[in-house]
């Protein structure tokens, strides 16, 4: 107990009289978690963008103007009955001839048309919506049967098809570009991290000796490191986070524009602050550690 | 007290750091080392605290075979030896209160123990008004004499002293050396590993005298003779 009390005595007494070290450690951490920070930062709003695009898309259904209520909901149970389906929302005849006038409420030919017409040219519509977009293809497969050729009218996923496949590919390289970044900014840090506490250690290299000499133990001489490493870890993903949030403070109102939601980003982290200040702190904990231990095990052989 | 065996230290096969050494110091003894550089001195200091392992032979230090010792009994071992460098290896960013005391607080020694010895050994090698400096802030002399106190803190039987006048002046030499007497007188056993001649023939004790890591001469009373 006595040990431990010094070891953390010494952690402090070295934190301090080497204030400079300490400060260079702490500032090139800092500055790997802000880095790694920003890439979470993109790649929630890419994946903001990219289910906000595919929120986007649905198939439209829609029936002949004389169809009856019994075809139209049988029609919406074998649409419900897949499991690729996520929601169906269907739109009365009424609903749909509201929505058109409404739409072109400005063009009097348009309305007067309808007018003169003197009944609802429209039949019903339903609106399709699957969990995935690769998934419309089957939906719209599956409408697509001789059962339905009277009721159904037209279908408009024809026409976005291509669209989607495109918004399909754009996603898709952009979720492999943000894991590649990952990747590579992963790397840099561990390099940068790795190196900067060996250095660390390497300009102590003859304080650890020494310690070994006046017969100091292995884990007397290793443990103000150790516990050095876990304060700096701690204080640069506190301080990291900090900076991150005050910097989002800033970045939401711009995001606002695109996303409807003022505080995008500033939720996306409160949400998700466990999780990321606790595998960010877990990450440069061990690799802290394990670069001290490393560096150190030349010099402890004395 | 401190018995050697046959003992070689092989670096490479070109490289002989001790050839086949012989030697045993009593308890009490004042003994001196010497030789030229790359004589083998060093390598003897380095296996008596087990900073090296012989390649063959055997050594004891107070009946303790330290031939094979284990790594996690080396801390024991150099508690147990009093060890003053030429390069002085003081903490430099401690303070001579502090380089004195972690010598104690390494072997677990209580608070007030540590407290209560550490400013009466620097008082007797009179640096009690310099506690709190730094070893840069001391003078080679002085840095010395931290070292000293160092090594005397824990009341070792055997004090290992590897060139402790190579760094001083003249002055700074004899103050050391007299210091050492002193640390004989009260019955430790000094290993003093030196290449200077005047202390050599100024101590009038045993002299060892190594070249090319073989014991050429061991005489009682002897002198400098290279």
């Amino acid at each position: 107990m006595l040990g431990f009390l010094r070891i953390i005595k010494f952690t402090f007494q070295n934190i301090g009289r080497n204030v400079g070290l300490s400060v260079m450690t702490v500032l090139i951490l800092v500055l790997m978690l802000l880095s790694v920070n920003s890439l979470i930062t993109v790649r929630a709003l890419t994946q903001e963008a990219s289910d906000a695009v595919k929120e986007q898309i649905d198939i439209s259904v829609y029936f002949d103007q004389e169809v009856k209520d019994e075809e139209v909901a049988e029609v919406e149970a074998y649409v419900n009955s897949f499991e690729e389906v996520k929601e169906v929302t269907l739109f009365s005849r009424d609903e749909v001839l509201t929505e058109f006038t409404d739409k072109h409420k400005d063009n009097q030919d348009i309305i007067s048309s309808i007018e003169e017409l003197g009944e609802n040219p429209f039949g019903p519509r339903m609106t399709i919506k699957t969990h995935e977009t690769e998934d419309y293809a089957t939906i719209t497969e599956a409408l697509s049967v001789p059962e339905y050729d009277q009721v159904i009218e037209a279908k408009t996923f024809a026409d976005t098809e291509k669209t989607i496949q495109k918004i399909q590919l754009i996603t898709s390289q952009v979720e492999r570009f943000s894991a590649l970044l990952s990747g590579l900014f992963g790397a840099i840090a561990f390099i940068v991290i790795f190196n900067t506490i060996r250095i660390a250690i390497y300009t102590q290299r003859t304080e650890i000796s020494i310690k070994k000499l006046v017969g100091a133990t292995d884990w007397f001489v290793k443990g103000p490191y150790m516990l050095s490493s876990l304060f700096f870890s701690l204080l640069s993903v506190i301080i990291s986070f900090a900076l991150t949030l005050l910097a989002i403070r800033f970045l939401d109102p711009y995001i606002m524009s695109i996303f409807n939601d003022p505080h995008f980003l500033t939720n996306y982290y409160f949400s998700h602050i466990l999780v990321l200040a606790g595998i960010e702190l877990g990450a440069v904990l061990i690799l802290t550690i394990l670069s001290s231990s490393l560096a150190m095990r030349k010099y402890l052989r004395v | 007290m401190i018995s050697l065996t046959g003992v070689t230290k092989a670096y490479t096969k070109q490289s002989i750091g001790l050839d086949n050494i012989h030697l045993h110091i009593e308890a009490g003894e004042f003994v001196s080392i010497v030789g030229q550089s790359g004589s083998g001195k060093t390598t003897l200091v380095k296996l008596l605290i087990a900073e090296e392992t012989p390649s063959s032979g055997n050594i004891e230090i107070g009946g303790w075979d330290i031939t094979n010792i284990k790594r996690k009994e080396i801390p024991t071992l150099r508690r147990q030896i009093g060890v003053i460098f030429q390069d002085f290896k003081l903490l430099p960013k401690k303070t001579v209160r502090e380089n004195v005391a972690f010598a104690l607080q390494v072997a677990g020694e209580s608070h007030k123990r540590i407290k209560d010895i550490v400013p009466r050994v620097l008082h007797i090698v009179g640096l009690g008004h310099k506690m709190e400096r730094y070893p840069n802030q001391l003078s080679g002399g002085e840095q010395q004499r931290v070292v000293i106190a160092r090594s005397l803190v824990h009341r070792p039987k055997i004090l290992v002293a590897d060139e402790p006048t190579g760094n001083l002046d003249t002055l700074n030499t004899k103050e050391i050396i007299e210091i050492l007497k002193k640390i004989n007188q009260f019955g430790t056993t000094v290993v003093l590993v030196t290449h200077n001649r005047e202390v050599v023939n100024h101590l009038k004790k045993r002299v060892i005298a190594i070249d090319e890591g073989k014991i050429l001469s061991d005489e009682k009373h002897g002198k400098y003779r290279l």
